[in-house]
């Protein structure tokens, strides 16, 4: 078999703690072989040991069919191995040229020869299909375009086999999917490529082979074909996981949060949420589909007051709150949890009670006339990590030592607990464990039931199925159409989230292309007055 | 205190810097050296100059002072992400006003000083407030404004001395306070005043604001997490204003004690580089108002041990200079290596 790479009885530990054990790993030349795993599961550092950045403990590593030592990425690189970081390491001020030959760059007479750089660029560019403009500085670019760079620098590296690490977590849906299609051309191609991810769904869309670790060992290795992805579940996390819809009784609360017309521009200034309105009762969840990116984060911005609207009506209550301060519209009964969860949800480096702190530092008993109680902080703190199962040794840890998922516990934990009786949760589990995912959704069901209303922004569809009481889709600003939960039609929403209109019919025996059929009536040019709103 | 989260931390931030002075000296070494004279002899001197007898050690204290209050200014603005360069120009202002109530009024002691302070706090404060309403309003680098802001005040106090208050005479200072307006000394023997318990107590209950208090926690949150602060409620631009305009009224108050307990007059040029060893010390300590305390103390020691150096040495005064830019360099390069290994990956320079 001709084997890209190949290691056998990797082991690696720090310290007490066994990150891979015995790790066999098997990767066909030609195939996209995806390692999968919940964070923590030894993934990265397997890769990383691949790439020459760690040295394993134990364990043998071949590439290519030779036997050999990888003891710096140097020697990984020239065995034609390139890696895409999952946290890209591009320099801002710098063109994409420049980037993608930083470190190698193309001299003439002992100066950089900028014009052959960016000459190679483009033919990489069109070589690959990865669209980039060579001589644009990165700072202004797209998370999707700043990938094809990394793509772009490791294949001017001249690599055959590349290792992606979590490549989507930063990406929307269609630039995965482009992704997906790249990576697909250079298997066609006769490359190799290495996969890592924790999320199923393209797992089972891209890969050829799939191996899971858990808990730093290889748990199976197998082709895709052969799994199903609730046994991928069950190898991942170890225990049968549901994703069912949740059970519930009828929602029969009052309007408790009520949207009227509400206008908003984004950070270009161009009109974003263009008048959405909506209701969520007591007791109900409400769920917004849609593409990242159309509306959803300038939507909840608003809400809580971090974004001026340009014009509508939000009442929490039957009071109106718009254009109110963050810290009035928390005091009114508003809790958020914030889709940006490391900039916006948390401070990483402050300690757990300190980040519990946020919102109620003056209030009681965390404070008496200004002066702080840290004691109680602490205890209450240590109550949280408690009741909502946070892995983390206690409140005086740092944010940033615990799990992306854990840190998600953290901010729910402190907006569930803020006194608020509307919640507003962005990307609830972007990012987080199934293990967790699981807990999370428990947690927002336990608020519905005890009356909260909650609306529920998420780009994952399985998500709004087994929560959502009812689920609005959104596209450009706009609010495309409401789906029952219960009844989901994952069709319907799909069209919607498209950008087509629910009211406008289709023919579906021309078989044309139904947005581009429908795209064009459903949305006119916004009218004048917007733009001067 | 447990300011710290990690004690791990802490330990590697004190045994890094210690690690920093330690080449420092090494290289200061190197070129006391390159001038023929001995560094075991400079060193030598240096302490002696520094801490030899009771009255040296209040000299050094003496130096240490106005130091310490410019590095609590800093401190104040770093903790809520504010970078306050301008302080020696809040000293200035800050110094010139409290002369000018020392002077131009009659007033019974104790109210005498308590004026004299309190419009040195403001002076530095209004200096300040104008590079801080630029930076909230239209988001101007505040490094910038405030170090030009710096130039306009030392001259600006200058052209008041020398054209508006000038004492009769040679000299380019202003008419001497009087006593009612005078800081009281603390020893006989040394124009050493209350001004340095002034200095340790305002460090120490800055310590305790940031630590104990809500609106310290707000402070903190601005400068360490400004999206998170503004997500919890956190007027981000009121904090931002308020934290600038209290560094620069303990810049002005710096002034203020300066001239009160030490030279009881205005004169050009009064305080050399304090607001800037100010900064350099509160940097060094990382920020916190009690390891400012003994930075300042160093930068003290090496100021008051200089003068000695002239006398007994063939080492110029300047030497110092280079020592302490030594160890500025070595010590930024180890808080640079770990902030390096902090954000393993991690992309937070956008330009």
């Amino acid at each position: 078999m001709d084997l890209a790479v190949d290691l056998q009885g990797i082991t690696k530990r720090f310290g007490a703690f066994t990150a891979n054990s015995g790790i066999d790993l098997a990767v066909r030349r030609g195939e996209i072989h995806a390692i999968i795993g919940e964070n923590g599961a030894g993934k990265t550092t397997l890769m990383n040991i691949l790439f020459g950045l760690l040295q394993p403990d134990e364990g043998r590593i071949a590439l290519n069919g030779k036997a050999m030592v990888i003891d710096s990425p140097a020697v990984a690189i020239a065995e034609g191995l390139g890696m895409v970081h999952q946290h890209f390491k591009l320099v801002p001020s710098l063109t994409v040229a420049d980037n993608i030959f930083l470190g190698m760059e193309i001299r003439r007479n002992g100066l950089i020869d900028r014009a052959a750089q960016i000459e190679r660029t483009r033919v990489l560019s069109q070589k690959f299909g990865l669209r980039v403009d060579p001589s644009e500085r990165v700072a202004g670019l797209s998370v999707g375009i700043e990938q094809r760079i990394e793509i772009l620098k490791v294949l001017a590296r001249d690599a055959r086999t590349i290792i992606l690490d979590e490549p989507t977590a930063v990406l929307t849906p269609q630039e995965s999917r482009d992704l997906f299609a790249t990576l697909r051309s250079f298997v066609d191609d006769g490359m190799t490529v290495i996969f890592i991810s924790h999320h199923l769904e393209e797992v089972m869309e891209v890969s050829d082979t799939v191996t899971v670790l858990r808990d730093g060992k290889v748990v199976a290795t197998r082709p895709k074909t052969s799994l199903s992805k609730r046994e991928l579940v069950r190898l991942m996390v170890g225990r049968d996981v549901s994703f069912d819809r949740r059970p519930r009784g009828p929602v029969d609360g009052k309007a408790a949060l009520e949207i009227a017309d509400l206008w908003a521009r984004d950070d270009r200034r161009l009109p974003m949420l263009k008048s959405a309105s909506l209701t969520v009762r007591s007791g109900e969840i409400l769920g917004i589909a849609g593409v990242a990116g159309n509306g959803q984060t300038e939507l909840a911005e608003v809400l809580s007051g971090l974004r001026p609207p340009s014009h509508g009506s939000v009442r929490l209550h039957g009071q109106e709150v718009l254009g109110l301060a963050p810290a009035q519209i928390r005091a009114r009964g508003l809790a958020h949890v914030p889709g940006d969860r490391m900039v916006r949800g948390v401070d990483r480096n402050a300690s757990l009670s300190a980040n519990m702190l946020m919102g109620r530092q003056d209030k009681a008993p965390f404070s008496h006339r200004g002066i702080l109680s840290w004691a109680t902080a602490h205890a209450e703190m240590r109550a949280l990590i408690k009741r909502f199962d946070i892995r983390a040794r206690g409140p005086k840890d740092p944010a940033r030592s615990l799990s992306g998922g854990n840190i998600q516990k953290v901010v729910l934990a402190r907006e569930f607990t803020a006194g608020g009786d509307v919640l507003l949760i962005d990307q609830p589990t972007r990012g987080v464990d199934i293990g967790a995912q699981e807990a999370i959704h428990d947690e927002i069901m336990r608020q519905r039931d005890q009356g909260r209303a909650i609306l529920l922004i998420s780009t994952q569809l399985d998500e709004l199925a087994a929560l959502a009481d009812r689920i609005l889709v959104m596209f450009d600003g706009r609010i495309m159409g409401e789906v029952d939960g219960e009844a989901m039609d994952e069709e319907a929403i799909g069209l919607m989230m498209a950008g087509v209109d629910p009211a406008t019919p289709v023919d579906p025996s021309t078989g044309i292309d139904p947005i581009g059929a429908a795209a064009a009536p459903a949305f006119p040019r916004p009218p004048a007055s917007e733009e001067v709103r | 205190m447990k300011t710290l989260p990690l004690p791990s931390g802490l330990l590697r931030t004190l045994a890094g810097q210690a690690l920093a002075f330690v080449i420092a000296l090494a290289l200061g070494a190197v070129i006391i050296l390159m001038i023929d004279e001995s560094p075991v002899a400079v060193f030598m001197t240096l302490m002696r100059g520094a801490f030899g007898d009771a009255e040296k050690i209040a000299g050094t204290l003496l130096q240490t002072t106005p130091i310490l209050i410019c590095g609590i200014a800093a401190c104040i603005g770093l903790r809520g992400g504010m970078f306050n360069v301008g302080i020696e120009g809040q000293l200035f202002l800050g110094g010139f006003a409290a002369a000018w109530v020392g002077f131009a009024f009659s007033l019974p002691p104790v109210l005498h000083v308590l004026v004299a302070m309190l419009l040195a706090v403001v002076a530095g404060a209004a200096w300040v407030a104008i590079p801080a309403f630029f930076r909230v309003r239209f988001g101007t680098n505040e490094v910038v404004s405030t170090i030009l802001a710096n130039y306009i005040a030392t001259l600006l106090t200058s052209y008041f001395t020398i054209f508006l208050f000038k004492r009769p005479g040679g000299w380019s200072e202003t008419p001497p306070i009087l006593e009612s307006a005078y800081l009281p000394e603390l020893f006989s023997f040394s124009r050493l005043n209350i001004g340095l318990l002034i200095g340790i107590a305002l460090a120490i209950a800055t310590a305790l604001f940031f630590r104990w208090t809500a609106k310290g926690y707000a402070v903190t949150m601005v400068g360490s997490a400004p999206k998170f602060a503004e997500y919890g409620g956190i007027n981000v631009r009121k904090v931002g204003f308020g934290v600038l305009l209290v560094s620069g009224a303990v810049g002005g108050l710096a002034g203020g004690v300066e001239t009160l307990g030490v030279h009881h007059r205005f004169m050009e040029g009064f305080a050399p580089g304090f607001g800037f060893d100010g900064v350099i010390a509160a940097l060094l300590a990382n920020g916190s108002p009690i390891g400012t305390i003994f930075t300042a103390l160093f930068f003290g020691a090496l100021r008051a041990g200089s003068l000695l150096l002239e006398v007994d040495t063939t080492a110029s005064r300047e030497i110092i200079t280079v020592i302490q830019a030594l160890i500025i360099l070595a010590v930024s390069a180890d808080l640079l290596m770990r902030r390096r290994g902090d954000r393993t990956g991690e992309r937070r320079w956008k330009f």
